[in-house]
């Protein structure tokens, strides 16, 4: 498989929340505004490749029977090194994601592709696979934030999208908009794969 | 036994440098983290609190150490005489870890001012409801003599019902600055008349 390959993968074949359904758990809870999603999705996606790459580096020296342990360690070095740089040049970002920036460590993307995917193949394409799969994230949790907001807010990005009658559906940004819109996503996709005889095995 | 060995030395390194490069980027970082919590969240809390714009507040800083805890303390000199104190203190007891507020103090009328949270990881919607205005409001015009309790234990505050946990860290936060102001009101006046800045005092300006 070649770099290219694997990183193009990441956009539709491994399109994390809808295709994997990984990394539930943020998509639902931090997708209020399209702004947190990119936030979200950025900060995944580098750990995702720095993981990809060091765990790849790596995987001729860790032994098997300690490998998850290794990987662990791995991803929460890299996650608290987010969440401090977080903190230090975007507080305000960091103070809403809360909780969710130190739960990376056990998204299962993270460890799903250290363990499937770069750890059995060479560290540029890990890098790359890492790069497709978090920006593929990044998009599907800009794509669930955008609707939420648009929608039970008004506005994209902070800035208003409605004139002055619009009446924002308060619903949408709660946690119960999380699961339709995820839901009616993840249903228009499948049928979409659907017709065009697409058969997803998780590779 | 020689792939024990091996097991043990390949995760040891690993923590070890995972370890040294973690220490390394948050000493790098401390300062700057520290900076954007005085913009961000202290500076909010100390506005509400004196009614004034932050970043005039927020220069006047010094961090007071007493019984091996470290407390940041903002002061107010108008016409050069110290008479308001923002006292910071982690409230222990919390039902998620520490409650950290900010506590304001008159001290001509020796009375507190008002609380502001300035961090906690209590429960949303149980816990998180002791930044209800509501309930911080009880603290407006405590005396700053005498130690405060809750209705439960005797005192004049009223707990958030389900929140006890709660409403028991932020009272050990305040009585931690009520003891801090009892044992050392001279000194931390003293150290913020005098022109010199401390030693001990960082960040800030």
């Amino acid at each position: 498989m070649t770099a290219v390959r694997a990183l193009t993968h990441g956009f539709w074949r491994n399109l994390p929340p809808f295709r994997l359904v990984l990394g539930l758990c943020p998509a639902l809870a931090i997708t209020t505004a399209a702004e947190y999603g990119l936030g979200m999705g950025l900060a995944v996606t580098f750990v995702l490749v720095f993981s990809n790459a060091l765990v790849s580096l790596l995987r001729r020296v860790i032994p098997d029977e300690v490998r998850i342990a290794s990987f662990i360690v791995v991803i929460a070095t890299l996650v608290v090194l987010v969440e401090l740089a977080m903190k230090a040049y975007f507080y305000p970002l960091s103070r809403t994601l809360g909780i969710y920036v130190p739960l990376i460590v056990v998204n299962c993307i993270i460890l799903g592709r250290a363990e499937a995917f770069a750890s059995r193949n060479p560290v540029l394409v890990s890098a790359a696979d890492g790069l497709g799969v978090g920006l593929g994230y990044t998009i599907s949790l800009i794509v669930v934030g955008s609707l939420r907001e648009i929608l039970g807010a008004g506005t994209w990005f902070g800035r208003p999208v409605f004139g002055d009658g619009f009446e924002p559906f308060g619903f949408m940004v709660k946690a119960p908009g999380a699961f339709l819109c995820l839901g009616l996503l993840l249903g228009v996709m499948n049928a979409w794969s659907r017709r065009r005889g697409e058969i997803f095995v998780q590779t | 036994m020689r792939d024990i060995g091996r097991l043990v030395l390949v995760l040891s390194l690993i923590g070890v440098i995972s370890a040294g490069t973690l220490a390394y980027v948050r000493a790098a970082l401390d300062a700057r983290i520290e900076h954007q919590e005085d913009l961000h969240v202290r500076g909010p809390a100390l506005s509400r609190l004196f009614a004034r714009p932050a970043p005039d507040l927020l220069a006047n800083k010094l961090a007071f150490r007493a019984g091996g805890r470290e407390y940041p303390v903002f002061y107010l000199d108008d016409g050069g005489q110290v008479d308001r104190l923002a006292v910071e203190a982690a409230g222990r007891g919390g039902y998620g870890g520490d409650v950290v507020v900010m506590i304001g103090l008159d001290l001509a009328r020796r009375t507190l001012i008002g609380v502001e949270i300035v961090s906690h990881h209590e429960t949303p919607g149980v816990g998180a409801r002791i930044e209800r205005e509501s309930f911080r409001a009880q603290w407006t015009g405590l005396a700053l003599d005498e130690p405060v309790a809750l209705r439960s234990a005797g005192g004049d505050l009223d707990a958030i019902s389900g929140a006890t946990f709660s409403s028991r860290a932020m009272v050990d936060g305040t009585n931690q600055v009520i003891e801090l102001l009892r044992d050392h009101a001279d000194e931390i006046v003293e150290l913020a008349a005098g022109g010199e800045r401390p030693a001990r005092a960082k960040g800030g300006s």
